[in-house]
């Protein structure tokens, strides 16, 4: 039974603070704002944190397949998307919800598949080719859309009213926990773990490291693709800069759930709670009256937030002389 | 590895300073491209404007190549650079004399890359989140400071000294010579830290740990200490940047750190300086600084805007890097 507490005390210790974190704005926001409480806020809350939570859960097992891989380039990928959506889908036409979430799936894959061969063919390490994939993406976006602007098919804009509960971004939230956890019952799953945590015994023990990270790359590109159909509904429209500020939101999410980016330790729950924090911390600043400030409160919260989060993290998580 | 085929070309290749070669290269031939393609690109104005803002970014690429150098990332340069820009225009309206206004930006730059070095020397491994958070922190808080009270937000508006201006400014000149000083400031300090880096104990202990900590470890280089060095040269450098960039634009704005965040890091991989630490430097951070400037300038002369520059970048950076900064194949690893 010990032991029992003690395993399970090992694979969720890392979910220590952000589960605090989460209980404790919580319970601020049951104060300062409870009509996040009610049906239309949670609905509200679900919709606008959605993309979010999507971005931080696509870059989690790319953080965990090790190699200090932090995907820079998640937030330009997912503007692609959603400037290619309203741009060219809707100009060929495709515009059924089929179609759009096929798109989104596939092109997100696609990119993960281009960055996943330049880290395992080319061997550059995966912070530099995410890094040039942020330029790159970025610009392109900027070429194809120059100003926020265009419309999404209308089954997609009608999600941003958000008015309801059990929304179609409640069931793409659903859905991608769903594959998630199904996900992480394979062997793939152990072997992005083991890899991340230590390269060098992953392959002698005969794992094929080339295709566990292009699984890694592979899982964060279907949940790219949702986060940017979330997105698109959210704004409703085209906006090539917009995911660009997804990227460090969702690193801090990430972070602050507790993936450790050395590798091999973390998951996707973490990053679902982090991502919950984030929005908390938002949603309890902006019942203060700030006036002028309340963005720059914001950002240095994030900021001193994220600091206090991984002193927390090296605390609870420190290493302790086997007790067995 | 090639003992049997040494022409001079292969010796280049597998030189330490094949980044130097390279980036070089790619700077002839962009500034001749440069020149046969776009009218006045060699007239002196549009170098002395490539070399003003090639000073600013050196500048603020000088931490960065410090702490790639150890094999970490500073992501709060952009950041300590916006903040140290509008706390300097906000001091400069407090009546404060000029020049202590100067110091207690830099101290506060200093102190800030110390902060980062204690941190991220605590969390091992987590150097880019660390930096990431204490920036947000920073910037979050200069720009609460100086909004309380005033009715602009993220904007600060104040009379900058006039011989303080005349340091970044395009028409700025040095002893009578058309450059602005700025440049001069930069290329001095350039000297002196590729001479501290090759020749100087500290600068090689920076490499000693980049190389190889458990060997440095047993050498008695204290690797506390090289943290401090790297991250605090990289909070001093970024606040001076700010400052400068204060003198060159004449209003104090939060934002104009924000191109660094990434320009910094492609000069110093450009450049030829392995993120993974123990190799480059900086003199190859000067190279990759003025590859970038040429080329955008040559992409603005081409009539490209900043969303096909950024384009550009991004694809240049890759093949840069495999050309000279792959990791070893996992075999060789074991």
């Amino acid at each position: 039974m010990t032991q029992i507490l003690h395993h399970l005390r090992g694979q969720f210790s890392h979910l220590i603070v952000p589960a605090g974190l989460v209980a404790v704005l919580l319970l601020i926001c049951a104060f300062r704002s409870p009509q996040l409480f009610s049906a239309v806020g949670a609905a509200g809350a679900i919709l606008v944190s959605a993309p979010l939570i999507l971005a931080a859960m696509a870059i989690t097992p790319i953080a965990m397949a090790g190699r200090g891989g932090v995907d820079l380039s998640i937030g330009p990928a997912i503007g692609f998307i959603n400037v290619t959506i309203v741009t060219w889908l809707t100009s060929w036409g495709f515009e059924s919800p089929v179609a759009v979430f096929v798109f989104a799936i596939v092109v997100g894959c696609i990119w993960q598949i281009l960055l996943a061969s330049m880290i395992v063919f080319v061997r550059v390490s995966p912070i530099i080719v995410s890094l040039a994939g942020f330029m790159i993406l970025s610009g392109v976006n900027l070429v194809i859309l120059p100003r926020p602007g265009g419309l999404a098919p209308d089954w997609l804009s009608d999600w941003g009213y958000g008015t309801e509960l059990f929304s179609p971004v409640l069931f793409v939230l659903i859905a991608a926990f769903v594959l998630w956890f199904l996900f992480q019952r394979t062997a793939m799953f152990q072997h992005i773990r083991l890899m991340g945590a230590d390269e060098k015994t992953a392959y002698t023990v005969g794992i094929n490291i080339n295709v566990v990270r292009f699984a890694a790359h592979l899982s964060a590109g279907v949940l790219t693709g949702l986060a940017a159909v979330c997105l698109t509904g959210l704004i409703g429209s085209g906006d090539p800069s917009q995911g660009n500020t997804l990227t460090l939101q969702a690193i801090t999410a990430l972070v602050l759930g507790g993936t450790s980016l050395a590798g091999g330790r973390g998951g996707v729950v973490g990053s679902i709670l982090g991502a919950i924090a984030m929005y908390l911390i938002f949603v309890v600043l902006s019942s203060f009256d700030f006036g002028a400030i309340s963005g720059f409160m914001t950002q240095m919260s994030y900021g001193l937030i994220l600091v206090l989060s991984l002193l927390l993290t090296l605390v609870a998580t420190r290493p302790k002389p086997a007790a067995v | 590895m090639d003992m049997q085929r040494q022409n001079p070309l292969t010796a280049i290749m597998s030189s330490d300073h094949k980044g130097i070669f390279l980036g070089g290269a790619l700077l002839v031939i962009l500034f001749s491209a440069g020149a046969f393609l776009v009218e006045g690109f060699a007239s002196s104005n549009n170098i002395r404007s490539i070399l003003l803002l090639a000073a600013f970014l050196g500048l603020a690429a000088l931490g960065q190549t410090m702490v790639a150098l150890v094999g970490g990332l500073d992501l709060s340069i952009p950041f300590v650079i916006g903040a140290s820009n509008i706390l300097l225009a906000y001091l400069f309206g407090t009546g404060i004399p000029a020049v202590f206004c100067i110091l207690i930006i830099a101290v506060m730059g200093l102190g800030i890359g110390l902060l980062n070095a204690v941190l991220s020397y605590r969390l091992q491994g987590q150097a880019l989140i660390v930096t990431l958070g204490v920036g947000f922190a920073v910037v979050g808080a200069a720009q609460i400071f100086t909004t309380l009270g005033s009715q602009y937000s993220g904007t600060v508006f104040s009379e900058v000294p006039k011989w303080f201006a005349t340091i970044a400014s395009i028409n700025g000149k040095t002893l009578g010579l058309p450059i602005p000083p700025v440049v001069i400031i930069w290329a001095l300090i350039s000297g002196l830290v590729v001479f501290a880096t090759n020749r100087m104990r500290r600068g090689r202990e920076i490499y000693a740990i980049g190389g190889n900590r458990t060997a440095a470890a047993r050498l008695r280089i204290s690797e506390f200490r090289v943290w401090l060095l790297t991250y605090g040269v990289s909070g001093l450098m970024a606040s001076i940047t700010g400052m400068l960039l204060l003198g060159f634009s004449g209003g104090g704005f939060a934002g104009v750190g924000d191109p660094y965040l990434f320009t910094t890091v492609a000069a110093v991989v450009v450049g030829g300086t392995s993120l993974l630490g123990g190799s480059g430097g900086y003199g190859a951070t000067v190279i990759g600084v003025l590859v970038l400037q040429v080329l955008t300038s040559l992409l603005v002369g081409l009539g490209l805007n900043y969303a096909a520059q950024q384009t550009v970048f991004g694809l240049l950076i890759l093949p840069m890097v495999a050309i000279y900064a792959r990791t070893p194949h996992i075999r060789m690893q074991i």
